[in-house]
């Protein structure tokens, strides 16, 4: 369970914030996923209840934007999808490119009272 | 009616292990231990190679070793029987170690007079590539009968490690393993890459090994 132990550091990150911030409740959390992090969405959303037990989160929703794995051909400037490519540019089958997102894993903001 | 506020947090996740794992390998250059992370598949021989790798350079280095496994102490006792520091960690289900975690581990090791850490990682090839564990280099071993299409399978290990040991290459005979096949992959991941063929079983290889680990524990101390 490699994703809860990572939402644990979202969770504890998020009590920082609230606390530092003087906020009664947290509403939502929303992160933001790559298509290409190691993160799984649906797994992310099955353990948060658990790390959020006993928190003041507890009643927290949870939302995830995902971040699609962009990359731009250094042959043709287009810039694709590599994962839905298979790697290869669509344009002009060039398979040089430069990644421009995908990996991230980010805590995007939080809506709280 | 309740009023609600949106707090830009813009954070990543992983920034604060790859702070934390920066911050650790500046206090192991200071204290001058060299610290290498070693990753592989389960059964790939990475007890086995340590023991070869302990045998070789015990009498001109001190080593200590952490074993980090989801459960059991099975590495920790193989170790042990070398004379070797070793501690165990218990990830708890985890499937890789962060920084925090190997931190935990070095000062459960005591680090004091030590030259050369080893952590051997979780066994798995995907996560532990993810984590930054704060150590000097990173190490991976693939053994042959796992197969040559891995760094076709797991490409960011592949590209994080500073060397490749091909351990049981005594056993190429028995697999249809293409050597020359793995070494174009894994240069095309990651053309810096050191790659050295082992058999931790007869030795073969070793003596190389241990040159390379003599020769980055050496420069580490040096800058």
């Amino acid at each position: 369970m490699h994703e809860l132990g990572v939402v644990i550091g979202v969770v504890n990150k998020v009590i920082q914030v609230a606390e530092s911030n003087q906020l009664q409740s947290v509403d939502t959390i929303v992160l933001q996923i790559g298509q290409l992090s190691s993160m799984i969405p649906s797994y992310i959303q099955a353990c948060y209840p658990a790390a959020v037990d006993g928190t003041m989160l507890e009643q927290t929703k949870l939302e995830i934007e995902i971040l699609p794995a962009n990359a731009m051909c250094k042959a043709c400037h287009q810039v694709f999808n590599i994962i839905e490519n298979r790697s290869q540019c669509p344009h002009c089958e060039g398979d040089d490119w430069g990644l421009l997102s995908g990996k991230e894993f980010i805590i995007k903001e939080i809506i709280a009272q | 009616m309740d009023t609600f506020k949106t707090l830009e947090i813009k954070e990543s996740v992983f920034e604060n292990n790859n702070i934390q794992a920066d911050l650790l390998r500046d206090e192991l250059k200071q204290e001058k231990v060299f610290l290498l992370n070693l990753m592989s598949s389960p059964g790939s021989g990475k007890t086995t190679t340590l023991v070869r790798t302990i045998e070789t350079l015990k009498d001109e280095m001190n080593i200590g070793i952490m074993e980090a496994d989801i459960d059991s102490d099975v590495d920790a006792h193989t170790i042990a029987q070398t004379g070797t520091r070793v501690i165990q960690l218990h990830t708890g289900g985890m499937c890789h170690l962060d920084a925090d975690m190997t931190r935990q581990g070095l000062s459960g090791l005591n680090i004091d007079k030590l030259d050369l850490a080893i952590l051997e990682n979780v066994g798995n090839l995907v996560c532990p590539a993810e984590f930054d564990t704060g150590a000097s280099k990173n190490a991976m071993i693939l053994s042959v009968p796992e197969g040559d299409d891995k760094p076709l399978k797991y490409p960011l290990m592949f590209s994080i490690v500073d060397v490749l040991l091909i351990n049981k290459i005594d056993a190429i005979g028995f697999f249809d393993f293409d050597l020359e096949a793995v070494i174009h992959r894994a240069r095309k991941l990651n053309p810096n890459i050191t790659i050295i063929p082992i058999s931790a079983k007869t030795g073969e290889g070793i003596g190389e090994w241990a040159d390379w680990l003599r020769n980055q524990t050496r420069l580490w101390n040096q800058s």
